[in-house]
């Protein structure tokens, strides 16, 4: 047996050992941190398939943004309830039935697969055939963009509505003040100074190398998203109870952006949703990045905007 | 296999006996303290060892000097962490000497 194939037999044995114990465990919290873990497990399990844009996209969003969000809906519950909140009730009977019958459709779904014979002249050959033309080099950027344009345009309005509906949600209520982590502390002042400019070089660096290698608008966003999580619970931000107008306007602008230029192509004389050129990828992309980071730090703080805290 | 190779194996392979050391802090040492001590010194050393043995197995600089910036960064992260744990277990003054992990 190959190193490759143990490394490749451990991670899957790994994921449905992790997944198992996330949805029978006995404590929130704990169920909370094998979630991360299996997020972490299923990136390694995409690098390992040769997939580095959904592996990173896994680990900056499905284990890390996801995570914390999750941490933070424990802890105020916590706040709110007490233990009480966070028990985990009786299993519902129904539970184990849906489990075999997904588990069967994944197996099939898995056996038919391995079946499938390769054809010639797929859209994904198709898309690596006619990507020069798009001036990208990488084809994940190429579908997201250019191919199936449509698709990521309706992902960030679905973004946009899940935070409309939090926002209903949680109704009228004042921002909860979270207890903080001062940042006064030195050491907490020191992350605070060395890894906020980090992570927004960074999120650069993914956005701008996602044009020709792994990376992209959505994986430099989560890293964003990371920088505002840390400001936020440094109280560096603050919640604030209404959303002014620039962060209004940056919520919309990764849909702004991508309506306006798909549409004006149209105007232009070419068909919706075609790109102009490289410069409007970078653009819509640009947009894309901070809509997304604004988006899910407000998630994440529970309000409707953010203002600089003065000290 | 060339001296690099066998040198740069060598450094991942004494980089994850940290991490087992590590490990084995965390699972049985009784209190947070010492477990803390165990995961942030054996791990940061371990974590060194592996990117530098990873460094040495790239064989080009660029490589070697960004996994170290990743070591930093890793550093920083663990320190922080740490410290925070650390400081929230000797106020809220809980015995942490049960093995289940607690908020």
């Amino acid at each position: 047996m190959s190193v490759g194939l143990l490394v490749d037999v451990m991670l899957g044995l790994a994921l449905v050992g992790l997944s198992l114990r996330v949805v029978t465990g006995q404590s929130l919290f704990s169920d909370i941190v094998q979630f991360i873990l299996f997020g972490l497990v299923v990136a390694l399990s995409w690098s390992r398939l040769g997939a580095p844009d959904l592996a990173l996209a896994e680990a900056a969003i499905g284990a890390g943004l996801t995570g914390a969000l999750m941490l933070m809906a424990y802890r105020r519950l916590v706040q709110g309830g007490g233990e009480d909140a966070v028990r985990i009730g009786p299993r519902p009977l129904l539970a184990l039935p849906v489990a075999a019958l997904t588990g069967t459709l994944v197996a099939v779904i898995g056996l038919v697969a391995l079946g499938v014979q390769r054809v010639a002249g797929a859209a994904g050959d198709r898309v690596l055939e006619a990507l020069p033309g798009t001036g990208l080099g990488n084809p994940v950027t190429g579908v997201l963009l250019v191919y199936r344009g449509l698709d990521t345009l309706l992902e960030l309005a679905v973004l946009l509505v899940a935070l409309l509906g939090a926002w209903a949600v949680s109704g009228d209520a004042a921002p909860g003040r979270l207890h903080q982590v001062d940042r006064r502390t030195p050491l907490v002042g020191a992350l605070l100074t060395s890894m906020a400019p980090l992570t927004i070089l960074i999120a650069t660096h993914l956005l701008l190398a996602g044009t020709d290698a792994p990376g992209g608008a959505f994986q430099a966003g989560a890293v964003l998203t990371g920088c505002g999580v840390l400001l936020v619970l440094t109280g560096t931000l603050r919640p604030t109870a209404a959303a002014g107008l620039v962060t209004r306007l940056l919520l919309v602008s990764g849909l702004a952006a991508f309506v306006l230029i798909g549409v004006g192509a149209v105007a232009l004389g070419r068909p919706t949703m075609t790109m102009p050129g490289t410069w409007a990828i970078y653009l819509v992309e640009t947009a894309i990045m901070v809509s997304i980071a604004v988006t899910m730090t407000l998630l994440f703080a529970r309000s409707r905007g953010l203002a600089p805290e003065r000290s | 296999m060339s001296p690099a190779e066998a040198v740069g194996l060598a450094l991942v392979v004494v980089g994850c006996g940290f991490y087992g050391a590590g490990t084995v802090g965390l699972l049985r040492f009784p209190d947070v303290y010492s477990r803390l001590h165990a995961l942030t010194k054996a791990d940061n050393q371990g974590l060194f060892f592996v990117v530098l043995g990873l460094g040495v197995l790239a064989g080009h600089w660029r490589v070697a000097l960004l996994l170290i910036a990743i070591w930093l960064v890793g550093l920083v992260s663990a320190a922080v962490s740490a410290h925070l744990i650390a400081r929230h277990a000797r106020r809220s003054d809980r015995r942490h000497t049960s093995r289940t992990a607690r908020p």
